[in-house]
């Protein structure tokens, strides 16, 4: 039997969501300082940001799969265009109330739908997890190959425009979102919530049992758990609020492309998260916003060299840092009690 | 009569084209178990080689043989860095090569840019056999793609080499025991596999527009041909699967636009691998 | 009373070989069976029938008079029957608490009553005070405790132990032995355990099942084995145990 010293529990436990107490409060000054941003900012980044929000809610959805349940899909970006593409289709469609709500209830349901049956086709065969990336990664280039074929619907390669829905409120009137300050006060609350929710799912009785799944699958199913089952709700969750955030990146952006589900975007989302952290939602959320707006500044000063370094701080992560930028943070502070003890 | 024909010849070529593009997948995957997803950047990779090579001067049979050196060169720096410490963690080696496709991608986009880039077709025309045309070049590609794989299977089976690896492949450990060096052939066979992605990509090159992209659905359609085909069957599975990723592709076109018909196919290649995750023809 | 488990003609080939030939076991609840025989005789082959981890061949088993042999693991476990592996399979990089409630959410436990019944097995299987621990800490002995107190955990009825004394120090098995008599008598558990460690056998003292080359040799008391000829002779034969 190997022994294990006590700094390799504090290394390990890097790779491991942990029910870091701060957290919360963490997350709350994070989301007070997005709120009060539009006070010191204007222009282009108040524009922008609530489209690198809905990104952030994009690499928290897989870091719920990879991160708790350490299953990974190389699909995600398929889910969020899928989600673009249904508001699209939504606000091209007279339901007799506000479009938008529709899109906004109609996306989370096809994401979900969509997930679970290539969630249940495959886990319930017990596809190996890199076989699961491989189908995931065709997800991604079918969805693309779909948005570009069916151009009667989708717009083939030209994309579809996506009228902004306003927000009403029946009777008491409506407010118009066309503005950068009411829609970034719009996306952020819905943000917000996708957040709590999915941090109060990864503490619930479903989470934890997520959490056993991923330490030891023989153990689970002989404790009598359909681990399929479970990793099928996981997928189906994960797909929804994917789907969900791109149906409001897509009102925001009034724009969507069929490169938005490709493999390229799907495949920059596992960066985020691996970057990031995948054991912690929240590093995953700020992780989206962050590397995403780092890489839309940096596209425009040197394009291609900053791709080739997110490219090798990948490598690097994988190789040395297993639980990304979170994990050093939480392991540092591990470090520093543990010193304090002493 | 004259359709059913000429669909055949074209599923005939399109199987062996395809089985050249996933040969090398077929044999890393197969023999040291790592899913390369670097595989289509090393198509891409091989492509941009023989442009630049041509493009140079260089004649194309020869310049073939470089590009599928020099990828085979880069194949083995990757093995020699990064991927010889993980061959136990079969994830890692997934997400590291992933990254190496990432980096290979945008240093093909800063060494040889984004435009297309078009490599001459040496073998121009096609022959003609009265009722279907073959284009020369496809139809000795084709024909290589086959020798090439009825070649390394001679290798493989016959030679020395081949038992050695195969023993390997076997059983590691009674391997070692008679004094196999481990490392040192999975070192090789990385190399070959990559050395042999580097030239298909200088093959198909002539094909079509070379860009950066390239690799990305030869990939995901490699990786469909080896599941499809079984993984560990090196010769008959590539042929198989490519015949059926190949060959459906090109049935369903018949209805539909490209593009959907190869949708598709993953949706099929997918069908299969939840029946039969060990291949086609084998019940798991 | 009728029986807890029924085994007819169990039999279980791989590529040719038996491992196990047309077994007939019988079990009744509360009540312990040792299942022992040389390495190679078929045990856990056995255990994994009844478990669900594999198919049999031919043969049926009855679980409360119910034909079980067709369900999978998931819905065995479901039932009662609970396994315990070889090597321990336990969640080695959860605190012992995390693992217990992980099998606690397995039963139908209300949410206010999960504390105190995680408490509970933390209790019978002495690792209350290892509580906040990651497994990864435990000793060998107390992750094989920990594993039966998953299986205490989830309200399993019948426990099938792969050897549960493995790598475990003379004290620690002896204290073993206590809790599984304890378990029987006080909880009506039943259980079938593999064993090699023969004092550990001899202290819970109960029916044993020898088998060889995948059949039943014999079965009877402690004594009754210990004392039969064949026994000895595999036992002396194979040179082990």
């Amino acid at each position: 039997m190997t022994e294990h010293s006590e700094k390799q529990w504090i290394e390990s436990a890097a790779a491991k969501p942990r029910n870091i107490f701060s957290e919360e409060i963490v997350a709350v000054i994070i989301f007070i300082i997005i709120a009060l941003l539009p006070i010191f900012i204007t222009g282009y980044p108040i524009y922008i940001l609530p489209q690198y929000m809905l990104f952030g809610v994009l690499a928290m959805s897989l870091a719920l799969l990879w991160g708790f349940v350490g299953i990974l899909s190389f699909g995600q970006a398929a889910f969020f265009a899928v989600g673009a593409y249904t508001m699209g289709l939504a606000m091209q469609t007279n339901f007799g109330v506000n479009s938008g709500y529709i899109g906004i209830l109609i996306s989370p349901l096809v994401g979900g739908a969509l997930a679970a049956i290539t969630g249940y086709f495959l886990f319930n065969a017990g596809v190996k997890a890199t076989y699961f990336v491989l189908v995931t990664l065709a997800l991604s280039i079918m969805i693309e190959q779909i948005a570009v074929s069916q151009s009667d619907i989708t717009g083939g390669w030209n994309g579809m425009y996506i009228d902004r829905m306003p927000l009403t409120f029946g009777s008491l009137g409506e407010i118009s979102l066309y503005n950068d300050i009411p829609v970034y006060y719009a996306i952020l609350p819905v943000v917000i919530a996708m957040y709590a929710f999915v941090r109060w799912f990864a503490t619930s009785r479903f989470g934890k049992i997520l959490i056993g799944i991923r330490e030891n699958e023989d153990r689970m199913t002989a404790l009598g758990f359909n681990i399929s089952a479970y990793k099928t709700g996981a997928f189906a969750l994960s797909g929804a609020i994917a789907c969900l955030a791109g149906a409001l990146y897509g009102a925001h952006a009034n724009f969507v492309a069929p490169s938005l589900g490709g493999v390229l975007f799907s495949t920059e989302v596992v960066v985020w998260v691996a970057i990031a952290g995948r054991s912690s939602l929240l590093a995953a959320l700020l992780g989206g916003i962050i590397v995403a707006s780092l890489s839309n500044y940096l596209s425009t000063v040197t394009p291609d060299y900053w791709q080739l370094v997110l490219g090798i701080i990948f490598i690097l992560v994988i190789v040395f840092l297993k639980g990304g930028v979170a994990g050093a943070i939480s392991d540092l502070s591990k470090h520093l009690q543990s010193k304090v003890k002493q | 009569m004259e359709t059913i024909i000429s669909v055949l010849v074209d599923a005939t070529l399109i199987t062996l084209v395809l089985a050249l593009a996933a040969f090398g997948l077929a044999i890393i995957y197969g023999l040291v178990g790592v899913i390369n997803m670097g595989h289509g950047a090393m198509l891409t990779l091989g492509a941009y080689f023989t442009w630049a090579t041509t493009t140079a001067g260089v004649p194309f049979i020869l310049a073939v043989v470089l590009a599928a050196l020099g990828v085979a060169i880069v194949g083995l720096l990757l093995e020699h860095i990064i991927i010889r410490h993980f061959y136990d963690k079969p994830f890692d080696t997934l997400l590291l090569t992933w990254a190496f496709f990432l980096i290979m991608t945008e240093v093909i986009k800063i060494v040889f840019g984004t435009d297309f880039r078009n490599v001459s077709n040496p073998l121009p025309g096609a022959i003609d056999f009265g009722t279907i045309k073959i284009p020369a070049y496809k139809g000795a590609i084709a024909i290589f793609s086959l020798l090439l794989i009825g070649a390394t299977a001679f290798v493989f089976y016959k030679t020395n080499l081949g038992i050695k690896i195969r023993a390997l492949i076997q059983n590691r450990e009674a391997a070692s025991l008679l004094g196999l060096n481990i490392s040192r052939t999975y070192k090789f066979v990385f190399c070959i596999g990559s050395g042999i992605a580097g030239l298909a990509g200088g093959l198909i090159s002539p094909m079509l527009s070379v860009d950066p992209y390239i690799g990305n659905v030869f990939l995901i359609r490699s990786f469909f041909v080896v599941i499809v085909g079984g993984v560990g069957q090196l010769f008959g599975g590539t042929l198989i699967g490519s015949f059926f990723i190949g060959g459906a592709e090109t049935i369903f076109a018949l209805f539909s636009k490209q593009v959907f018909a190869q949708s598709i196919v993953f949706l099929l290649a997918i069908v299969i691998l939840r029946y039969r995750p060990a291949g086609i023809l084998k019940k798991s | 009373m009728s029986s807890l488990l029924r085994t007819e003609g169990l039999t279980k080939r791989f590529a040719g070989l038996i491992a196990n030939e047309a077994i007939n076991f019988e079990l009744d609840t509360s009540s312990i069976r040792c299942v022992i025989g040389p390495n190679g005789a078929g045990k856990t082959t056995f255990i994994s029938m009844i478990s669900g981890h594999l198919q049999p061949n031919e043969g049926r088993i009855y679980y409360k008079d119910q034909d079980i042999t067709k369900l999978n693991v998931v819905k065995r476990a479901r039932i009662g029957i609970a396994r315990k592996f070889q090597t321990p399979t336990v969640f080695d990089e959860l605190t012992v608490y995390d693992n217990i409630e992980l099998a606690v959410l397995g039963t139908d436990c209300p949410y206010n009553d999960r504390n105190k019944n995680i408490n509970e097995v933390l209790e019978l299987v002495h690792l209350t005070n290892e509580s906040d621990k990651p497994v990864k800490f435990l000793s060998h002995g107390q992750r094989q405790w920990l594993e039966i107190g998953l299986l205490l955990a989830v309200k399993a009825e019948l426990l099938l132990l792969d050897e549960p004394t493995a790598g475990m120090t003379v004290e620690e098995t002896e204290s073993t032995a206590r809790l599984i008599k304890n378990l029987t008598q006080e909880f009506q558990l039943s259980m079938i355990i593999i064993e090699h460690d023969i004092n550990f056998i001899r202290d819970l003292n109960a029916p044993v099942t020898v088998l060889h080359l995948g059949r039943v040799l014999m079965e009877g008391s402690f004594e009754q084995v210990s004392a039969n000829e064949k026994v000895r002779e595999i036992y002396l034969g194979h040179g082990n145990s």
